[in-house]
């Protein structure tokens, strides 16, 4: 794994006396005047922003991101507590519509530089080559205007560069991971226990946590406590992995302060800036290319709020299709109950995976597939859970006090594209007086079915495990799509390169520009196409 | 009253642990167990019924250490909201006050009595009877979104507070020490065994 430092030394930026942020790359980042006219301009510092940020500062770009959240210290503004981590979340109005609404918060929304990989679980598997072309392959979701193979070596090199440890992966396209798998808890024995009887494939991984050190990254405790932050500096998150590197390649990171409008000039036709607020003070920071990497929600909405004379129903919108075709994955947890103790709340929740019943099963009367994963819930989501079976009162209580016997399973359904589950924006407004996002939602036949076929062979695995008991939940998991990717302006917002069709220099590079989402994490495909779109953009 | 519950980890607490935690993790932690912050967002007559809600919600016995309530407060003082609202809900400050209010009303209507004033279970069949009309609406909201709305704040509260997992065996924080001992059955010195199980 020579040359990983070579291109990206973020590893090797961190302290290694076990505190977990270079104050001083931090103090000494170089900074630009509004005046200036940088480069690029990167708005939102998540998992597509912070791998262009680096990607474009290694060139020797001006680059400066902005983020509406703050530049987090692990040691200090973390918590190994759930309750107390609710501001790694977007906690922001915003409104949910639909005939399936889907709760927004903890479950699929960062704030703060680092994004949502902030909280995210760390799995990080790649999309299937059939991802690619779900509509002539399945007459279903969209075709990508580019295929797997050209996100193939980006995928390498992120999954070097988080890095991602685990066992041989034989699904979608095979290859292997740059670090061994990790051990497993009970929690993921009792998964292997029940696949293996029913002859299902499971795997270690993929997780973007290092097996042992990484560059000045200590090796995981196995705490359990991923969705509230890695405090130990072992999960990836962009904070990490990219962010370092980027600013010490002279890149600015502009925390707290957010981005309200994107300005195009009337005459040119090309942006020229972004209008953003800090301190409560309007500013605007001039810019030769502009960046959107907001992510699902905030990237249509701040297109949507960036109307113009040229542009009266928001940036790049001539063909209405700002905010549509936005995704989620059906995620229904189902637990099982063993006599043993599981003790789930004990290492990393991303364990296990199967991706057997990921691909179309032309014996099967839905489309695509989904993923089954190991998930962890800690004490208040847990009870979520079993309150969603209807237990109140002595019976909740008496059901909890039960939390140490439980294994949970999570899918993954790919959940179809549709055009009118979309991002608009409401009448309410945030504190600054801006329209806040309003996502409407709706199921198809389909999802539904998939999300039955999900919950079905997980209650078989848990069964086949020894469970004596299994309960299931409802969820959502997972943001996609919003200002998708395609071959022209009538079908979506970006080309294969991430630029949008309207204004020659204005970019997308988040996972709003997904066209297919199938039944993967998103993270390591949204750094992927953010890495392959700084190429492009730089030659 | 509250059901009594067999203790299934006897002399298991969670927060004895807490030199072993990171100092920012300690400091979240251990103000829980300190007094609870005055009560700012809800009138007496919202908290009242507040209280009565939570306490059959939870099951909270009289003594119960957990100020379920000034937790719910504070978050709604602090406009501390999980991030989104469904359409057809106000604010969740709103969504709160206007529930107490027809819990107390539905009291007064089927029992003549404030609901705070009421025996448990005429509370329970109160609120029994809000679960049980699922999305029809109840005084102009969603039932099955109130249900969500009043179990999500408590729940966070209860499960947020070391005395909810000490009745469930959860150690809650684990940084810096981590865990060793992982595997069915497999515990640290700091957990341990359920005995009131299987």
């Amino acid at each position: 794994m020579s040359g990983v430092r070579d291109r990206n030394a973020s590893a090797w930026l961190l302290p290694n006396d076990g505190t977990r942020t270079n104050h001083r790359l931090r103090r000494d980042m170089r900074r630009f005047e509004d005046a200036d006219e940088v480069d690029a301009v990167v708005v939102g510092c998540g998992a597509g922003g912070s791998v262009m940020l680096q990607r474009l500062a290694r060139r020797g770009w001006h680059v400066v991101g902005f983020d509406a959240g703050p530049f987090w210290d692990p040691d200090t503004d973390w918590v190994s507590d759930e309750a107390g981590s609710h501001h790694l979340y977007w906690t922001e109005p915003r409104v949910i519509s639909g005939s399936d609404p889907v709760p927004m918060g903890s479950n699929n929304s960062g704030r703060g530089v680092g994004g949502s990989m902030v909280h995210f679980a760390g799995y990080a598997p790649r999309l299937h080559p059939s991802d690619f072309r779900t509509l002539s392959q399945d007459g279903v979701g969209a075709d990508w205007p580019i295929r797997y193979e050209a996100l193939r070596p980006y995928y390498t090199e992120i999954e070097q560069e988080l890095p991602v440890a685990g066992d041989f992966w034989p699904w979608g396209d095979p290859h292997p991971y740059p670090h061994r798998p990790h051990r497993v808890s009970g929690n993921g024995d009792v998964f292997m226990r029940g696949a293996a009887k029913l002859g299902i494939t499971t795997k270690v991984g993929p997780v973007a946590i290092p097996n042992g050190r990484f560059g000045n990254r200590p090796h995981c405790i196995y705490r359990g406590f991923c969705l509230q932050g890695c405090k130990v500096n072992a999960k990836a998150s962009p904070l990490i992995t990219h962010v370092p590197d980027a600013l010490a390649h002279g890149a600015e990171i502009r925390a707290d302060c957010m981005v309200t409008r994107v300005e195009v000039d009337e005459h040119t036709g090309l942006a020229t800036g972004v209008h953003y607020l800090k301190d409560g003070r309007r500013r605007f920071q001039r810019a030769r290319i502009v960046i959107v990497a907001g992510y699902s929600i905030e990237t249509p909405r701040l297109l949507l709020n960036s109307a113009s004379k040229r542009f009266p129903e928001g940036l790049c919108n001539d063909f209405d299709q700002v905010g549509r075709y936005l995704m989620v994955q059906g995620a229904p947890q189902t637990a099982g109950r063993f006599d043993e103790e599981v003790r789930m709340y004990k290492a990393p929740p991303p364990e296990v995976v199967s991706e057997d019943f990921y691909e179309t099963d032309p014996g099967k009367p839905y489309r695509r597939g989904f993923a089954i994963q190991n998930v962890s819930p800690l004490p208040i989501t847990w009870a979520e859970h079993v309150a969603a079976q209807g237990h109140w009162g002595a019976d909740l209580r008496e059901r909890m006090s039960d939390y140490v016997h439980w294994a949970c399973l999570g899918a993954l359904c790919e959940f179809l594209s549709g055009a009118d589950n979309r991002v608009t924006l409401s009448r309410q407004t945030d504190r600054n007086g801006l329209p806040v996002a309003d996502f409407s939602y709706s199921q198809t036949d389909n999802d539904k079915m998939l999300m039955k076929a999900a919950r079905g062979v997980m209650e078989e695995i848990l069964h086949a495990a020894g469970a004596d008991d299994v309960i299931t939940i409802g969820r959502y998991a997972h943001l996609v799509g919003g200002a998708r990717m395609a071959a022209d302006e009538r079908h979506g917002v970006v080309d294969s390169d991430c630029r949008t069709f309207a204004v020659r220099n204005l970019y997308i590079a988040d996972g709003s520009v997904l066209p297919t989402q199938g039944s993967a994490n998103p993270a390591l495909t949204i750094m992927a196409v953010a890495a392959r779109a700084a190429d492009r953009l730089t030659g | 009253m509250a059901a009594t519950r067999p203790d299934r980890f006897p002399g298991f607490d969670a927060a004895s642990q807490w030199r072993h935690w990171d100092a920012a993790t300690a400091g979240v932690v251990m103000k829980r167990l300190g007094p609870p912050p005055p009560i700012r967002y809800f009138t007496p007559d919202e908290q009242s019924t507040a209280v009565a809600l939570c306490d059959r919600l939870l099951d909270l016995e009289p003594d119960c250490p957990v100020p379920v309530v000034a937790m719910i407060d504070s978050r709604l003082a602090e406009a501390e909201t999980d991030g989104w609202r469904y359409e057809d809900m106000p604010e969740d400050g709103r969504a709160w006050s206007v529930s107490l209010a027809g819990l107390k009303s539905d009291a007064v209507e089927r029992f003549r009595i404030p609901f705070a004033e009421l025996d448990p279970p005429s509370q329970n069949s109160i609120i029994g009877a809000v679960r049980k009309l699922g999305s029809d609406a109840w005084h102009g909201l969603p039932a099955d979104h109130v249900w969500s709305l009043w179990t999500r704040y408590a729940c966070t509260a209860f499960y947020g507070h070391p005395f909810g997992w000490n009745e469930i065996g959860f150690p809650g924080p684990a940084y810096p020490s981590g865990y060793k001992n992982l595997g069915l059955d497999a515990r640290e010195p700091r957990e341990k065994a359920d005995e009131g199980g299987a």
